[in-house]
């Protein structure tokens, strides 16, 4: 099976090109005008796979605790 | 957690996991998790609950609150097939000191159109624009 690896440096560079300059008509133009920040794009392409996962999880258990926040607030 | 290692930034916080239907799978499946207490959602806790692999086996989808979080158990993948189709359109993501089967990007996002939940089609721009900015 296929390993998903982070972007070698050429890789990045040429993904950061393409989302600070959307070619008219892309996806990525799309992605703009429905609302995705390609600057947090950016930010999680810089990351390793395993280090998405880890920032995930912080995010993940900071969302549950504001929501067991608000349920005992009800 | 897939759209997670391929660089969404959308947090997530339930966890989606697909199994085979094999017997022996089951079996470990229901093991692995029972220390977590998994129940339907909103069930009362004082109401008995069985969690066996018959429970594993005549579903398709089971969605379990668990001690972990939200945990949904899929047989099948919409717009992808059963485990072994998944298994064949997966890379491994070495994280948490294990290597997870994740599904590949094109997969995931063909995966999210067939789900159509409101949830699901949300997340395909931003997929697609990962997609298209990696392409080679």
């Amino acid at each position: 099976m296929r390993e998903l690896l982070e972007l070698t440096p050429e890789q990045l560079k040429i993904a950061e090109d393409r989302l600070r300059n959307p070619a008219p008509g892309s996806r990525i133009e799309a992605a703009k005008k429905y609302g995705v920040s390609l600057d947090l794009l950016i930010e999680q392409l810089r990351l390793t796979p395993a280090q998405r996962g880890e920032k995930m999880e912080g995010a993940s258990k900071a969302v549950e605790a504001t929501l067991g926040i608000a349920r005992r607030r009800r | 957690m897939s759209a997670t290692w391929h660089g969404s930034a959308r947090v997530t916080i339930d966890l989606d996991i697909c199994h085979s239907r094999v017997a022996s799978n089951l079996k470990r499946l229901v093991a692995a998790l029972a220390p977590y207490h998994p129940r339907p959602q909103g069930f009362p806790p004082e109401l008995p609950f069985v969690w066996d692999e018959t429970t594993l086996r005549n579903a398709t989808i089971l969605t379990r609150q668990t001690d972990l979080g939200e945990i949904d158990l899929l047989a099948e993948v919409a717009g992808i097939g059963d485990w072994e189709e998944v298994k064949a359109q997966s890379i491994v993501v070495d994280a948490f000191e294990r290597r997870i089967s994740t599904l590949d990007l094109p997969a995931l996002i063909a995966a999210k159109r067939a789900a159509g939940r409101e949830k699901d089609l949300a997340a395909i721009p931003e997929l697609e624009s990962i997609l298209e900015s990696e392409k080679q």
